[in-house]
């Protein structure tokens, strides 16, 4: 294990950075070589090299597949994280082609917002043509059912759209943003990329059931997080701010100073009230209108959630004052894309966190607060505290932290080094850190796929447009009766009822980094139904496992079923407990019929057993 | 973390029973189950059912104002009329002279006559927020603006209550949704069932094969055996509510006294409560929403779309109430929206997001019989901001009276922290 850490410390092709790593590395490999050659009996044993490219591969992926152990073995460990380092360098343009077919995800944020302002105002107008069409039926027909018109409903439900056009694009977004993120996470040979999109998608969280999220979101994670995980944090957290999603999400968009109608405004305010029935007359005086006002949800979140964090030594009044600082950040409602409205903007002075910022500064003001949160200690903090929980334990290791930490202030916020800085280090490959993560159910869902050598194809029930209405109408909450009822369903539909909508958690927190929240009853169940649905071929986009899985397996001897599951799913590292139930499980089995093993009830077995749950 | 202390506080109680490798739904095992959960307090448990109309409900079509002027004139197309014997079916039920329930709200009629059910006018948060997600979002967190609380109100109500150690089980709180609503997050452990069918190992979600009983006791074996793992606890908990509800037999349920459920997911939610409630398996709070009250374009009067959803909302609020019969002493459903609607019809005969709307607390302990709330008024200048019915009673208030009094939550300050509560403003819905 020295050799090898000092062979990732050596070999290290970053020039930036490098140095207080590098130091850093090697002071605590002299820690550790301090250490009693004999561990005393409570110790745990540190990991083997095998181990240690075990979880790389877990916490620095979704998982082996079958053979990935071995390839890494061959190519070295320190080849391996260097490459995963420098995604640039793996070639996934096979990956690439295979997510082509998700054209919504290639639009631009025009297009994007166009359509979703086009598709919401025709179906209002599909409401109002329905509802005359019912009213002037149900003159001809009086007496019917109270029933009939939600019966109506539901048959007008997702299929059905005048011109023909199918479900709304702005709706399938959604889907197929969760069927890329799933894809992308099985198959991208750049794994530990994948699982900093993720990490840094959930961190910037947004929400796609609110409001044009839904389709603003596919430009958020293509431009804003993508390009950014392995760049500096500043120019990841610029790109957020000015992300049209997230200003929309936290509501920044409707932020500005408050100020007085121009006499222009209030009378086209006034037509527009005449031009509407139902709205209520207004008095027309000549008192001056109030418009706008602060809102302090971007300002208040940007600090506790995004950089600083909730003991990050901020006050009230600096969230009144970044907010000040952020007014008239926008969203252009004819481009779609952010827009600086100087009209809506306070030029007062402000100051944020003991930093005066002088009056007058327009755009710049906000600038400045993204300048002043992306280099406060706190941040550098922070952001290490929370990749490390991500990648190393649920309650990280302050010492890492720290050091971490001093990567992030030294290299003005390099995301690589830091992220190199955690998975180099002595915690990372610590026995105490080793299968200690619960698995959150994506990662449990895309690692089960990964492991028993499947993939993702097409849906072999429904046309994709169908199918992805499907997921998007589930993440939305709708039709979860009938699907529910259904045989079969999707990965992402699996995903979802383990309880991780992807791209859906409400609150601005996102999802938990840690990962013993993830562990309750209704969950476990739903763990286990997947297991068993996964091994049942009942997943309708997952292909048959690899040939590779029992290849050269007697299939009539149980105990070698059982050490080529536990070989390839869990690494020959099952417990003896588990093994024993499942030997168990085997032979009262024999006795009450005699034909070979029941594989795949064995394999969802082991991929629902605790050791599977966790990386 | 609360997981571990919650199975740790349930393992203490429940050790006795299910200590050692007692077969799966064994006969034996399941009676001290059912029988560790039975309640032994006076009264017993009490419960809470919220359901969430999620979209906005017009209050004024479900509570309908009819001894105000105002109304008829500002909804000449949608109004609900006068409850006349003239009118017949399509006017509104009069409840005291000046307030009506909806015609298709029949149902309600004789549990409002028991004294069993409770409406709160102009009800709602004081919040001006006209987004479904944002006013949803606030009022399961149980504030009024403030984003920083990100916790449901329901889940710290249940924090706040006294623990029945030996009781606890994982119903404690339930959503009948596939993700756990915003209500039921936080610390307390709370389980979202879309379907109790589907809650267990091969369940119908995803069809149950000849190797399922077989599966799921390999699975039970797994996690028994894995001692000293969180995932321990946690395997347990799943398989004794497993074997809870197989024992309540969710498969063979037929409602009692009459009752009958609408069809759709509202009445099943519904039923499955019920289920769960009768089948003593602990549960203390839960959740089921319904939808469909978002009525911009050509809401209906005394029929039509809205008309519509009140039947099947009515229906299952009268068929759960009936369904419990005399455990209805114990249980308070409580009824919420976001926001109400515009008093004026648009343009295209339905309303628009509005403000205060109308609420409903039912059950044994309700003094009912009663509408609850200030009535503001319809005429222009008693409007919230021109246009919507305004707000006398903040929701937090009704909310905080059932957490304190029926829940006895012991510090409400805690559930609604940025609310001012005093049990003055408590619009006192609750017998004790």
């Amino acid at each position: 294990m020295l050799n090898l850490l000092a062979h990732i410390a050596h070999k290290r092709s970053s020039p930036r950075g490098c140095w207080a790593v590098l130091v850093l590395t090697l002071g605590a490999l002299i820690g550790l070589s301090g250490r009693p050659a004999r561990a005393a009996d409570d110790q745990p044993q540190p990991l083997t090299g095998r181990q240690m490219i075990i979880h790389v591969l877990n916490r620095c992926g979704y998982g082996p597949r079958p053979g990935d152990v071995e390839r890494v073995e061959k190519m070295g460990l320190p080849a391996y994280m260097r490459q995963q380092l420098h995604p640039e360098t793996i070639d996934d343009s096979a990956l690439r082609a295979e997510l082509a077919r998700f054209d919504i995800l290639a639009m631009g944020a025009t297009e994007l917002s166009r359509t979703f302002r086009e598709e919401q105002q025709a179906n209002k107008q599909r409401q109002i043509d329905r509802a005359n069409a019912e009213k002037n039926g149900a003159v001809a027909m009086t007496g019917t059912s109270s029933n009939s018109a939600s019966a109506q409903n539901e048959r007008a439900a997702p299929a059905k759209r005048p011109g023909g056009e199918g479900p709304r694009r702005s709706f399938l977004a959604v889907a197929e943003l969760q069927d890329a993120k799933i894809i992308s996470a099985v198959d991208s040979p750049r794994q530990l990329y994948e699982v900093l999109v993720d990490f840094w998608s959930n961190h910037f969280n947004i929400d796609v059931r609110k409001g044009p999220c839904r389709v603003l979101k596919v430009v958020d994670e293509r431009e804003v997080i993508r390009p950014h995980v392995f760049g500096k944090f500043r120019d990841l957290l610029g790109a957020s701010a000015k992300s049209p999603a997230m200003l929309h999400y936290l509501d920044n968009f409707q932020n500005s100073a408050p100020r007085e109608m121009s006499p222009n405004e209030q009378r086209r305010r006034q037509q527009a009230l005449q031009q509407s029935p139902g709205a209520p007359t207004e008095t027309v005086d000549n008192k001056p209108r109030q418009v706008g006002g602060l809102n302090e949800n971007y300002a208040r979140e940007i600090m506790e959630l995004h950089t600083l964090g909730v003991d990050g030594g901020y006050t009230q009044k600096d969230v009144q004052e970044v907010a000040r600082c952020f007014t008239g950040w926008g969203v252009d409602p004819q481009t779609g894309e952010f827009v600086f409205a100087p009209r809506r903007h306070d030029n007062g002075p402000k100051t944020v966190l003991g930093h005066d910022i002088p009056p007058n500064g327009g755009i710049k003001d906000g600038e400045t607060v993204l300048d002043i949160l992306a280099s406060h200690p706190s941040t550098a903090r922070f952001i290490s505290t929370e990749l490390c929980r991500r990648l190393v334990a649920d309650d990280p290791p302050p010492a890492l932290v720290e050091r971490a930490a001093a990567v992030f202030r030294g290299t003005d916020g390099d995301l690589r080094a830091v992220v190199q800085t955690i998975i180099y280090s002595p915690e990372f490959f610590s026995p105490q850190a080793y299968r200690a993560k619960i698995k959150s159910p994506f990662e449990f869902a895309v690692s089960a796929v990964r492991a028993t050598g499947r993939t993702i194809v097409p849906d072999d029930l429904l046309p994709m447009n169908a199918r992805l209405a499907m997921e998007a109408g589930a993440t939305f909450g709708r039709g979860m009766d009938r699907i529910a009822n259904a045989r079969r369903k999707s990965l992402d539909i699996a995903v979802i009822e383990m309880g991780q909508p992807l791209f859906a958690y409400q609150a601005p927190t996102g999802y938990t980094e840690d990962s013993r929240k993830w562990v309750n009853a209704g969950a476990l169940i739903a763990r286990m139904n997947f297991a068993l649905a996964l091994s049942e071929h009942k997943v309708v986009n997952v292909s048959a496992p690899s040939a590779d899985l029992m290849r050269g397996v007697d299939a009539d001897k149980p105990v070698l079923v059982l050490d080529q599951l536990n070989h390839v799913l869990l690494q020959g590292e099952m417990a003896p407990a588990t093994r024993a139930t499942l030997e168990k499980q085997i032979s009262d089995k024999q006795t009450s019929d005699a034909s070979t093993v029941n594989v795949p009830e064995l394999t969802a077995l082991v991929l629902g057993s605790p050791e599977f749950q966790r990386h | 973390m609360t997981l571990t202390r919650r199975a740790f506080l349930k393992r203490g109680g429940l050790a006795l029973v299910s200590v050692g490798t007692v077969p799966l739904w064994g006969p034996s095992f399941l009676q001290q189950l059912v029988f560790a959960a039975e309640p032994t307090r006076a009264g017993g448990k009490k419960i809470l059912v919220c359901i969430f109309q999620r979209g906005a409900v017009d209050g004024l079509s479900m509570l309908v104002p009819f001894g105000d002027p105002n109304y008829y004139q500002a909804r000449s197309e949608i109004a609900i009329a006068q409850p006349t014997q003239k009118t017949g079916p399509q006017g509104v039920l009069d409840l005291n002279g000046f307030f009506g329930l909806h015609p298709n709200m029949a149902a309600l009629m004789p549990i409002y006559k028991s004294g069993h059910l409770a409406l709160i006018h102009a009800c709602g948060s004081p919040s001006s927020n006209r987004s479904h997600f944002d006013a949803q979002d606030f009022m399961e967190c149980g504030v009024a603006d403030d984003k920083s609380i990100r916790t449901g109100w329901l889940n710290r109500a249940l924090l706040n209550c006294p623990e029945d150690r030996a009781k606890l089980t994982p119903f404690r709180a339930v959503s009948m949704t596939s993700i756990l609503p915003r209500t039921l997050q936080g610390d307390q452990e709370a389980l979202a069932i879309p379907d109790l069918k589907s809650f267990g190992v091969g369940g119908d979600g995803f069809n149950p094969s000849s190797a399922t009983a077989s599966a799921a006791s390999g699975f039970e074996g797994m996690y028994e055996s894995a001692v000293g793992d969180l995932l321990h606890g946690t395997g347990k908990d799943a398989f004794d509510a497993i074997g809870m509800l197989k024992a309540a037999d969710p498969t063979k349920y037929s409602p009692r006294n009459g009752a009958s459920y609408p069809n759709g997911a509202f009445g099943r939610s519904l039923m499955q409560i019920a289920q769960m409630i009768k089948a003593n398996i602990g549960v203390e709070v839960a959740f089921a929403e319904i939808g469909g009250w978002d009525t911009h374009v050509n809401q209906g009067g005394a029929q039509g779309q809205l008309a519509n959803r009140f039947t099947e909302f009515s229906g299952g609020l009268a068929a759960l109430y009936q369904d419990l019969g005399d455990r209805m002493n114990d249980v308070v459903i409580l009824t919420m929206s976001e926001f109400g609607r515009t008093v004026r019809q648009n343009g295209n005969r339905g309303t628009d997001h509005g403000h205060a709307t109308c609420f409903m607390v039912l059950g044994g302990p309700v003094r009912g019989g009663k509408v609850y709330g200030k009535w503001p008024g319809l005429a222009r200048e008693q409007l919230f901001e021109g246009r919507d019915l305004m707000l006398t009673t903040d929701y937090r208030d009704v909310f905080a009276e059932l957490s304190q009094k029926h829940l006895g939550a012991r510090d409400v300050n805690k559930i609604f922290p940025n609310h001012k509560l005093n049990a003055r403003n408590y619009p006192g819905l609750l017998a004790v």
